[in-house]
């Protein structure tokens, strides 16, 4: 399993709660304009929080980005 | 097919006068697979684990919010149109009504209510302190989140009583036993066409009427002009979503809070050791704020109809079935928390559902909830403002709200 994932905000499905800006502030910003989440810095994290950030969006617009494979790979755990 | 399990009466509303029926769903919560709830000429499936109503708030197109709405009984095809509102549609109007409204609630820019809903709740503290306790709910729940929530829309503060008023008949509304004549606050709409049946359901869509014309004159920078503004561009809201709007605004926006308040305060009197634990930290965690919303859980349900035939836990639900989230069953699932029924304000990882399954329809006053319940205990504890509960709370007949009428606290 990689330990980080790149992750992806669907405009569509946004609807601008902000659970993703209060859990990871430096990636995510919900836009006082159009009401919906942006993404402003690279939107790499350690598996586990991207996928408790998944879990606990609402709407369903943070999604792990199956596309992009993130950055390079790292030995597998042996603990 | 053999006709499913039964379930045991969670609807009664004169149950609720006693408290939640904890029994009953930790009953429900333990029999495999769903149970069915008889009510009026058919039922629903009482969805009562945590998982479960996870499942089904996570997915808003197989389990919907706008088919027959979102009571436990289906609305007339008339009501359901007049009644439409952020609670009971689904996406695309759901995702359009929510953004008109959502960049208010987020969490950076609800923190900007921080002094405002501090210097409220040093008022009220103080006041209540000087009599020496009182009835708890009018003194403080009450107006603590019916004045913050009015700043934050826009709404002059000084209507609070009135609104405050509106919402007690509307948590009436709820009950079997509604006290308003049908054509109170010269109401002329059939009562079936309203929230909760109740003429003040009428009065507070004048109310918003009144105050949204005069922003449309006179703009300001608030939620009520931005809404009004969205209704004059045409497409983006209607005069009828406006209205549904703003009572769903100031509604669910002091009612809920005031009712988790209320909860907490007998929490923290039954719980002294609690409060004890809040002093010896010297400080309000997230934990404590999430433990009180888990505790109160002001709302009991929600209900969510099939659009496909699917399972459940290994039960069969077909297309058109309702399909019922009891909150407070969920809230106490032993399968998530350790000794449910404790109240521990340092419990970990509390991913309770009062503000909802986590689906779409996630609270949208969330962040403000916890926002004021967080100001509203630091100012009692700078205070040592412990609590003692005098007699019994006056309960609501309801199975929606958990709400709380009346409570006397004694200051100790």
């Amino acid at each position: 399993m990689t330990d980080q994932m790149r992750l992806r905000v669907d405009a569509g499905l946004c609807i601008g709660v902000g659970q993703c800006e209060l859990l990871e502030p430096k990636i995510f910003r919900v836009d006082d304009d159009t009401g919906t989440s942006t993404i402003v810095s690279a939107p790499i994290l350690p598996s586990r929080r991207a996928e408790a950030l998944v879990d606990q969006c609402p709407s369903g617009a943070i999604q792990i980005d199956p596309d992009v494979s993130p950055t390079p790979a790292t030995p597998p755990d042996t603990d | 097919m053999t006709s499913p399990a039964t379930s045991p009466d969670i609807v009664s509303p004169t149950i609720y006068l006693q408290g939640i029926p904890h029994r009953e769903f930790s009953e429900i919560m333990a029999h495999p697979g769903l149970l069915w709830h008889p009510y009026q000429d058919g039922g629903f499936w009482v969805v009562s684990r945590h998982a479960d109503t996870k499942t089904v708030s996570k997915q808003p197109k197989l389990f919907s919010s706008a088919v027959g709405h979102t009571n436990l009984w289906d609305l007339e095809a008339d009501a359901l149109e007049a009644r439409r509102s952020i609670i009971d549609t689904d996406a695309p109007d759901h995702t359009r009504l929510r953004r008109l409204v959502s960049k208010a609630f987020t969490p950076r820019n609800i923190n900007l209510w921080e002094n405002v809903t501090r210097e409220i709740a040093c008022e009220l503290l103080d006041d209540f302190r000087h009599a020496g306790g009182g009835d708890w709910v009018s003194m403080v729940a009450a107006p603590l989140p019916i004045r913050v929530i009015l700043s934050v829309l826009g709404v002059p503060v000084s209507d609070a009583d009135y609104l405050v008023e509106l919402s007690n008949y509307l948590v009436e509304g709820t009950t079997d036993q509604p006290s308003l004549a049908a054509d109170a606050f010269g109401n002329t709409t059939d009562l079936h066409l309203l929230p909760f049946g109740s003429p003040a359901s009428h009065a507070l869509f004048e109310y918003g009427e009144r105050l949204g014309a005069k922003r449309k004159s006179d703009p300001k920078d608030d939620v009520v002009t931005q809404l009004v503004m969205a209704e004059e561009d045409g497409n983006r809201l209607s005069a009828a979503e406006y209205r549904n709007l703003f009572h769903v605004l100031v509604f669910a926006g002091n009612e809920t809070t005031r009712t988790a308040i209320a909860h907490g305060a007998m929490a923290f009197s039954e719980f002294p050791d609690q409060w004890k634990r809040l002093e010896s930290d010297g400080a309000i965690s997230a934990p404590a704020v999430e433990e009180l919303l888990r505790w109160a859980t002001p709302v009991l349900h929600m209900r969510r109809t099939a659009t496909d035939d699917t399972e459940l836990s290994g039960t069969p639900v077909a297309r058109g079935d309702k399909v019922v989230m009891w909150y407070p069953a969920a809230n106490r699932d032993p399968a998530v928390y350790d000794h449910p029924f404790d109240f521990d304000v340092r419990r970990e990882t509390n991913l309770h559902f009062s503000f909802g399954g986590g689906g779409p329809h996630f609270c949208l006053g969330a962040f403000l909830a916890r926002m004021e319940i967080r100001i509203l205990l630091e100012e009692m504890l700078s205070r040592k403002l412990a609590l003692r509960q005098v007699g019994a709370a006056d309960r609501v007949a309801s199975n929606f709200i958990h709400g709380i009428l009346s409570v006397e606290m004694e200051v100790m």
